[in-house]
């Protein structure tokens, strides 16, 4: 594995974990913070250094899904799944939200700005139905303000 | 050992056993579809339930441990049904139209499927039809049709979900997710029993799949193509490409596979007398389940037509073509010629080489021929001249080279010392049994300490450190003296780092104890003669200071080629004769013959397997002594180089469809059984040296069969037995002899390291490239294209301002070579690697005779 300079960048975030249990999820967990994803190539460095092989760690970090390995879209939209939106035509604003995006639930736009993934109840139920903007609540939707939402966006 | 009732059947079994392994072996058929034998259970499928009276509810048999007294039943019908319902969770979610068609007694693969079904469900859409363990096992639990009738009232989620793309990007695997049930059984295979991890469970729930890797290409991981997942897949997922279609076999042959000096035991499946498919055969206990990429794949590495079909003659001078000729024409103009060169110029005028790829009867009746029947004490193969240093040094210190040494040992080492470029490449399944000795298995671990002497970052590099062993790096060449330096264990060896040196102290006081097991392995440079010798000193010392009286028992020198070792006990070597006792009459050895070329003395060569212009260094100097000689006569299974410049050649037939014996590493006498139909007009190189030397000498071979000459080597050799069953798979005998001394000597002096700014090129034994293909130049000899570069150091390749992938020009004082660079921190600073048999050796005109590294120039290639 030639070094360059990503691999040593990698190489330095994850300096401190060491071939033992455990280490992989600080490994992988450091590495995103750094990226916000974990790309591709750093799951070799990561396999080097704690001597796993490279699949074993792809098999880590594509069984918890909160590690991506693919870089985030600028604006990440997490619909509600929960019953309290569901009942308030939570299904609707999916559809309205995937046919303005042009993706299904899970992708990215193809200029990475808007990524829309399936998210579950948060607890502020008063706000229903609604989304979550990079965390930020937009609440008590309907499918215009929803397009309307998404149009700014996309911008 | 525990009793315990299998279905009203009292059995003996060992206590603590699996209870699926004791179910199987009393010959009841269980279903496990993860089970693998010998590993631990995973109990991902739940297909193996049996009752054992007492216990609550159904029990795993994989899970479940033998004990005393056990009242086991697997063939009640509420267990059977259990078990096929736990079946049709696994159907749900597979192809199942291989079960449910009303034709399938004739969807044999080729007949034309009239269902009226989609077309890409069609069971002949599966090749493993008819030997699929899924599909086996639900025949065996009686699923019937009423339990799999897809096309009625289909709900089943196969058919719903949108399922994964094949890989089928690799010459080797077809990897096709759509029919995987994920039992896992890869993945434990990879990583248990070839300790190399490439495959992995990604994802989970209903998107959980097999991975390669890092979720790519299967070429694209450091999967090594061994096929291990193959032979444990229950399924269509893991299937061998080459020949997929037609790979339902009519016959198996258990034969030996001569890639290299291991000498695994192979099992080759044939339909109309060609192969189809190698699988590993079991009676060999050191290879046992496992093969690597050149075992399983390399029978097909070149398609039967580049192999010699036609015997050729040219009866104009070197350079005018050579026409098609039958066998008796040939015979008749080869022995005629050969007694006009032996009238005019005496018999010392003829040379003859063996190979290293011949079996022991054929390579027995090339110097037999040449001493017998032409008279002349010429006789070598052209790369012998390292596996002779290497056996005369071992032969000084014990007596004899033939070492008592059992590589079954290797796995269960306690302390296990490598001496290699990189063992993993040149000796794979040695390798792995060493990985075995340092890891072992979840359910039986093992803790050997593994000392590695190595100027290559290989594969079991990756197995010192972290299990408390050591690697040393010596430069390319120092071998030896890293390995005196360890004899001696003294720290003024600047290779020796200080932390390495306590580690490799204390690991050396382990190996001293009488109680370990200890294997000390070394694999000689294969083109380097003085390094050899050096090296199997060194060895040697090492071996005799860690074990004393017990050295030989030990030690393991491993040749290069498959049959190295049988070619010298046979003989071919120019001062021994058959049995290595000396020759009435020394001859020549190879470098001798092309000296004696250019001085005018040897006029003639009868190359019996050989191709000097791969396996011998300094190439273009033995180009010219070759075209110089009066009449060469080849036989061979391929055009090679050395053929194409012949008068007459013999075709031979391929290596599986002989009959013979090989002799390997540890001179296990291992058995050939000809598998395969000769191509076309080809007859075996038997028949081609018994013809020419009745021809030359009426009545001087009377053989009537190989085992015949099998027979004969029996009578002469010690330690070879007669052929005495037809249908013996496997022998257990060994020409170990027990050693008379246990001498110390002198290890030389290592070469003048290489000037400032100079790089060193060297070479060495690969894992991809096949000889076939490299033989006739093949431009897929290595299908992978994995090695088909040079690798250098980034650190040298930034100095040169080389790039990854750039094309280079190697200069040496013998030659130049372009090819395109790979960077790569697997060769060390200040080297740059070629493998040996890249493109029909052309590394060899790139060395100097003697095969020792050479100073080399490269430059980045200025585009035309």
């Amino acid at each position: 594995m030639p070094d360059n300079e990503a691999t040593l960048e990698i190489q330095h975030l994850i300096r401190e974990f060491k071939p033992a249990d455990g280490d992989l999820m600080g490994a992988l967990h450091a590495v995103q913070h750094h990226y916000g994803y974990v790309p591709k190539m750093a799951l070799k460095v990561v396999a080097r250094q704690l001597r796993l092989s490279e699949a074993k760690v792809y098999g880590a970090a594509t069984f918890y899904s909160e590690f991506r390995l693919t870089p985030p879209p600028e604006t990440l939209i997490g619909w509600c799944s929960g019953l309290a939106c569901r009942l308030e035509n939570g299904h609707g604003i999916r559809k309205a939200l995937e046919t303005e995006l042009g993706v299904g639930m899970g992708e990215n736009t193809a200029d990475n700005k808007v990524g829309l993934h399936f998210a579950q109840c948060n607890g502020t139920c008063e706000y229903a139905p609604q989304v979550w903007v990079n965390g930020r609540v937009v609440g008590s939707l309907t499918a215009a303000s929803t397009v309307k939402l998404v149009r700014e966006l996309k911008k | 050992m525990a009793k315990l009732t299998l279905n009203g059947v009292e059995v003996e079994a060992e206590a603590g056993a699996p209870l699926v392994e004791v179910i199987k072996q009393q010959g009841v058929w269980i279903s496990n579809l993860c089970y693998i034998d010998g590993l631990a259970p995973y109990a991902g499928c739940r297909s193996c339930l049996v009752e054992v009276e007492g216990a609550r509810g159904l029990q795993l048999s994989c899970t479940a441990r033998v004990a005393d007294g056990m009242v086991v039943n697997t063939e009640k019908q509420p267990i059977k049904e259990a078990r096929q319902q736990v079946l049709a969770i696994i159907n749900a979610n597979h192809s199942d139209r291989c079960l449910s068609c009303h034709r399938r007694v004739k969807c044999m693969p080729g007949d034309i499927c009239l269902r009226d079904d989609v077309v890409t469900h069609r069971c002949v859409t599966c090749s493993k039809n008819y030997r699929c363990e899924l599909q086996t096992t639900n025949e065996l639990l009686d699923m019937g049709f009423e339990n799999v009738e897809p096309w009625i009232l289909e709900d089943r989620t196969y058919y719903q979900t949108e399922q994964p793309d094949p890989d089928r990007a690799n010459p080797f695997f077809e990897f096709d997710p759509q029919m995987c049930i994920l039992c896992t059984r890869c993945v434990r295979a990879c990583d248990e029993i070839r300790h190399t991890s490439a495959i992995s469970l990604s994802n989970k729930g209903y998107t959980s799949r097999i991975a390669f890797g890092a979720g790519g290409p299967i070429q694209d991981s450091n999967c090594d193509f061994c096929g291990a997942c193959i032979d444990v897949c229950p399924t269509a997922t893991l299937m061998e490409k080459p020949n997929k279609w037609i790979a339902r076999t009519e016959d198996w042959t258990s034969t030996t596979c001569n890639s290299c000096s291991v000498g695994c035991t192979i099992s080759v499946g044939t339909r109309s007398g060609r192969a189809v498919i190698v699988k590993p055969d079991y009676v060999n206990p050191v290879s046992a389940d496992q093969i690597c990429i050149r075992g399983r794949f390399h029978y097909d590495a070149i398609p039967d037509k580049q192999r010699l079909s036609k015997h050729y003659v040219r009866r104009g001078p070197t350079g005018t073509p050579q026409f098609p000729a039958h066998w008796g024409e040939l015979v008749a103009y080869a022995s005629e010629q050969l007694k006009g060169i032996i009238a005019k110029d005496g018999a010392s005028a003829v040379a003859v080489l063996g190979s290293p790829f011949n079996t022991n009867e054929e390579n027995y009746l090339a110097q037999k021929l040449a001493r017998d029947v032409i008279g002349t004490p010429h006789i070598d193969f052209s790369s012998a001249a390292p596996n002779r240093a290497a056996g005369r040094a071992i032969e000084a210190a014990f007596g004899t080279e033939a070492l008592a040494s059992d590589a079954i040992n290797i796995a269960r080492s306690d302390v296990i010392v490598v001496i290699a470029d990189d063992l993993e490449e040149s000796h794979n399944v040695f390798s792995l049994r060493v990985k075995d000795a340092v890891v072992g298995q979840p359910v039986a671990p093992r803790s050997g300490k593994l000392i590695l002497v190595s100027s290559q970052r290989g594969e079991l590099a990756d197995f010192c450190e972290p299990y408390g062993g050591v690697w040393l790096q010596p430069r390319v060449g120092e071998e030896a003296l890293a390995a005196g330096a360890l004899a001696k264990a003294d720290g003024e060896v600047a290779l020796l780092g200080e932390s390495d040196l306590v580690v490799a102290r204390n690991l050396l006081a382990e190996a001293r104890d009488p109680s370990n097991i200890v294997s000390i392995i070394y694999a000689p440079h294969p083109l380097d003669a003085r390094a050899a010798a050096e090296g199997a000193k060194a060895v040697a010392n090492l071996a005799i200071a860690l074990r004393g009286d017990k050295a030989a028992e030990s030690l393991f020198v491993l040749p290069t080629e498959a049959n190295a070792n049988g070619a010298r006990d046979m003989g071919v070597d120019p001062e021994r004769g058959a049995g290595r006792v000396a020759a009435d009459a020394s001859g020549m050895d190879f470098a001798g013959m092309i000296d004696a070329t250019h001085a005018g003395t040897l006029k003639a060569m009868v190359v019996v397997g050989d191709n000097p212009l791969m396996f011998a260094p300094g190439t273009p100097r033995i180009r010219e002594a070759l075209e110089k000689l009066e009449f060469v006569i080849v036989i061979d299974d391929v055009m090679t180089d050395t053929a194409k410049l012949a008068h007459c050649v013999f075709a031979d037939v391929p290596e599986y469809a002989k009959t013979g014996t090989f002799s390997n590493a540890e001179r296990r006498v291992n058995r050939l059984h000809a598998a395969l139909d000769a191509i076309g007009d080809a007859r075996p190189a038997l028949l081609a040296l018994t013809d020419l030397a009745n021809a030359l000498k009426p009545d001087a071979f009377a053989y009537d069969h190989p085992d015949a000459v099998t027979d004969e080597i029996a009578a002469r050799v010690a330690g070879y037995e007669p052929f005495t069953s037809k249908f013996e798979r496997w022998s257990k005998a060994r020409v170990a002899e027990a050693a008379t001394k246990s001498e110390t000597q002198t290890v030389g002096t290592q070469p003048a390291a290489p000037a400032d700014g100079q790089l060193l090129l060297t070479t060495s034994r690969t894992l991809y490239t096949s000889t076939d293909g490299a033989a006739v130049h093949a431009a897929d000899a290595d299908k992978l294209h994995r090695e088909e570069f040079v690798e250098m150091h980034p650190a040298d390749a930034g100095a040169l301002q080389v790039l990854d992938g750039n094309d280079v020009v190697l200069m040496t004082e013998h030659g130049e070579l372009s090819l395109k660079a790979k960077l790569s921190d697997r060769v060390q600073e200040g080297v740059v690697f070629v493998p040996y048999y890249l493109d029909g050796g052309a590394v060899c005109g790139l060395i100097a005779s003697d095969g020792a590294p050479i100073a080399v120039q490269v430059k980045v290639a200025v585009a035309v």
